[in-house]
Formats: C-alpha cells, structure tokens, sequence
C-alpha cells in the first residue's frame, strides 16, 4: 500500500472536533487551533462545511426534525436492541462483573448513613450531585403539552418544576415524577412561542439532591 | 530552494476556506463576506509577490493569518461606523443566490426523509445542542453511539443531496 494511501485511511484527530466546533463548545484557544487547521486540511474543511451547512437548515428549520402526531418514534423494543446490539461478548462479561461489584458497593453503600452533596442555590450556578433526567417534554411538541414527565430520582423525594419563558409562568412542587399542567397556565401558553423547564429534587427534609438541564421546546404552530 | 507559489492555484483553492472563516465570523448573511475575502486573497497575493511569504509555516496558515486580522480589521471599522451613523436593517438573505437556496432546500428534503430515530437524534444533539451523554442517557444508548448516528444522518442526508 502506497504511503500516501495510508496516510489518507489515517483519521485526522481534528474530526472529533468538528461538531463541538459548530456547536460552540470549544474553548478559545482550541477553537483558534481548528480554525487554523481548517486552512490546513482540505478534508476535515469539506467535512466542516458540509456539516455547517445542514446545521444552519436544522436551525433555522426545526419543524423538519418533528414527526406529525400518532406516528411512533421508533420501532417497539428499539432503542433496547440498538443498546442490546452494540455489546461484544467481552463486553457483556465486562457488564456482568460491573454489575456484581455495582451491587456489592451498593449493599456498602446502604448499610452507612449518605452524606448530603453541597450545593450552591443560585439558579445559574452549577451544581455537583445527580441529574433528573427530563422524559417529556425535550422535543418540539405539536401541541402545548398536556403534563411534564421526568424520571425519579428516589423514594420520598419532593420536585420543584419551574416552567418559563421570559419569566418564570409557573412553578409547582409534587412527590410524583409527573404532573399534568393546569388549564390557567396552558391558557397562557402560546404556539410558536419557545419554552424552558427544569426539575430540582428535595430530600423530606428540604436538601438539594439533584437537578435536571434546563430544557427548551418550542410549541409548534398549527397548520 | 523555495518552491514559488501559483498565485491562481492559491486562490481557487484557499477561497472557500477563506469565505468559510469570515462567515462564521461575521454571519452568513452579512453582504460584505464576499469583499472581505476577495480583499483577502488581494493581500495575500501582494505579499508573495513582495517576497513576505518565506515559507515559514504553511501557505495555510499563512492565509488563516491574513484572514483573523482581516476580520478584525473589519469589526473594528464596523464599530467605528455603527458608532455615527446607525446602519439600517438588511433585507432578508440578501445575496443568497439561487443555487443555495435550491440546496438549502434540498437538505430540508432530506432531513424531512429521515427515519425518526435519526430525527430525534439531530434534534437533541444539533438542534438542542445537548452534550452526548445527555443525549444518551435520554435515548438510552452509549454516547460513542449517538455521535456515530448523528454522523450517520448527515451522512444520508449528503447522499440523499448528491442524487
């Protein structure tokens, strides 16, 4: 194989960093080296652009990426087999023996009294302990959404649920990991207006645990 | 001995690059784009002409070099302007030419074709900007798989576009 057919199939380190460059997410410095390697590597700039040019359509048209309502998202049973399917057999023994030392720290873990994780109140300050993760709404939805849905984080636990969109529209607290939003603040949601949330979750006792992202999504209008 | 440059080859293949860098700078729709690069490839042909192009580090980054300093020229011109006399407000997408639109809306096309897993991918990962480990603890997958599926619907898309 000729050299240059080898340096070719080599992949450059750079295309990781493709995405994180147009989503914003590098640093100065980093962002400045992989300008400067743009204008050095014909093959990671084709990618860069190509890439740029669907995430300006996907921006500037997110209704694309929302299906029509009654279609199901994916085939039953999909994302379990895509996960299923993606372990090699050294894997699965990697996963058994995870598994069996999960439960062991775990059995430690409840015979001693849990330490609360600290964390600071202030709303954009970020926080050390777990996440909520957030079921739905995280997607553009069709229609103002009939209630807000998130996973539990343990037994006993209180969720706080703000609801904003310039300002905060609602805030209500429940030891459910659902809560159907009320007919006043659906009243007060509009379509084609764009929405955030986010979950904290209390201890009995009033302790910060955990936190979810804040998530956006945008009411689409009616046809 | 330094091999001399052709000055036309330059051109032809550094310009997309260059635009590339002063859009993403400036904003796509900003009308001047095309002069900025075009005064680009202007001082980067009089500089090797003058023999400032060494061979020192790469013609690339050579021109990356021209490129920021261009563009930092140009914001701060546009200040200094915008500080007298305010500049109205541009009509949409101007100087979009044809041929884009017709491929902005062939992409549309084929992101409205995707299966809907590739859609929620797109979604949560470039649309929402989410990290992948958000995505994948939302979707239940490894983070190592939704960048190869996101990759892999832009890779469909690309070639839904190309037929």
């Amino acid at each position: 194989m000729s050299p240059q057919k080898v340096r070719l199939m080599r992949k450059c380190h750079f295309e990781e960093k493709i995405d994180d460059y147009l989503l914003e997410k590098l640093d100065e410095a980093e962002r400045e080296a992989f300008q400067e390697h743009l204008f050095n590597c014909p093959s990671c700039f084709a990618r860069t652009s190509d890439r740029e040019e669907i995430l300006h359509v996907i921006k500037t048209n997110p209704s694309l990426l929302t299906e029509p309502e009654g279609v199901p998202e994916t085939r039953p049973f999909f994302r379990l087999r895509l996960w299923l399917a993606s372990f090699k057999p050294r894997e699965w023994a990697l996963a058994g023996l995870t598994a069996c030392v999960s439960l062991a720290v775990l059995a430690l873990l409840l015979t001693r009294p849990s330490d609360s994780p600290v964390f600071l109140l202030e709303d954009d300050t970020a926080v050390r302990g777990n996440a909520v993760t957030l079921i739905s709404p995280v997607i553009d939805v069709g229609g103002i959404p009939a209630y807000f849905e998130w996973r539990v984080v343990g037994e006993n636990t209180l969720y706080d649920l703000t609801l904003s969109n310039h300002t905060v529209l609602w805030k209500t607290t429940t030891r459910e990991n659902r809560v159907v939003l009320p007919s006043e603040i659906r009243a007060k949601m509009k379509a084609g207006e764009s929405y955030s949330w986010q979950i904290k979750a209390f201890t009995a006792e009033g302790t910060l645990i955990a936190v979810s992202s804040r998530v956006r999504f945008t009411v689409a209008r009616p046809d | 001995m330094k091999k001399p440059v052709d000055l036309d080859a330059m051109a032809a293949a550094y310009r997309p690059v260059i635009y590339f860098r002063i859009r993403k700078a400036l904003g796509r729709d900003n009308p001047d784009c095309e002069d900025i690069a075009n005064s680009v490839l202007m001082q980067a042909v009089e500089k090797v002409r003058k023999g400032e192009f060494r061979g020192d580090s790469t013609i690339g980054t050579f021109l990356y070099t021209i490129t920021s300093r261009r563009i930092v020229d140009y914001i701060r011109w546009k200040q200094r302007v915008l500080q007298h006399a305010p500049e109205p407000s541009l009509p949409a997408d101007p100087g979009k030419s044809y041929e884009l639109q017709e491929r902005e809306g062939r992409i549309a096309e084929a992101v409205k074709e995707l299966k809907p897993r590739f859609k929620k991918i797109l979604q949560l990962y470039y649309y929402q900007g989410l990290s992948r480990e958000d995505v994948a603890a939302h979707l239940g997958i490894s983070p190592k798989k939704v960048s190869e599926q996101a990759h892999y619907a832009v890779k469909l898309i690309k070639k839904s576009i190309k037929r």
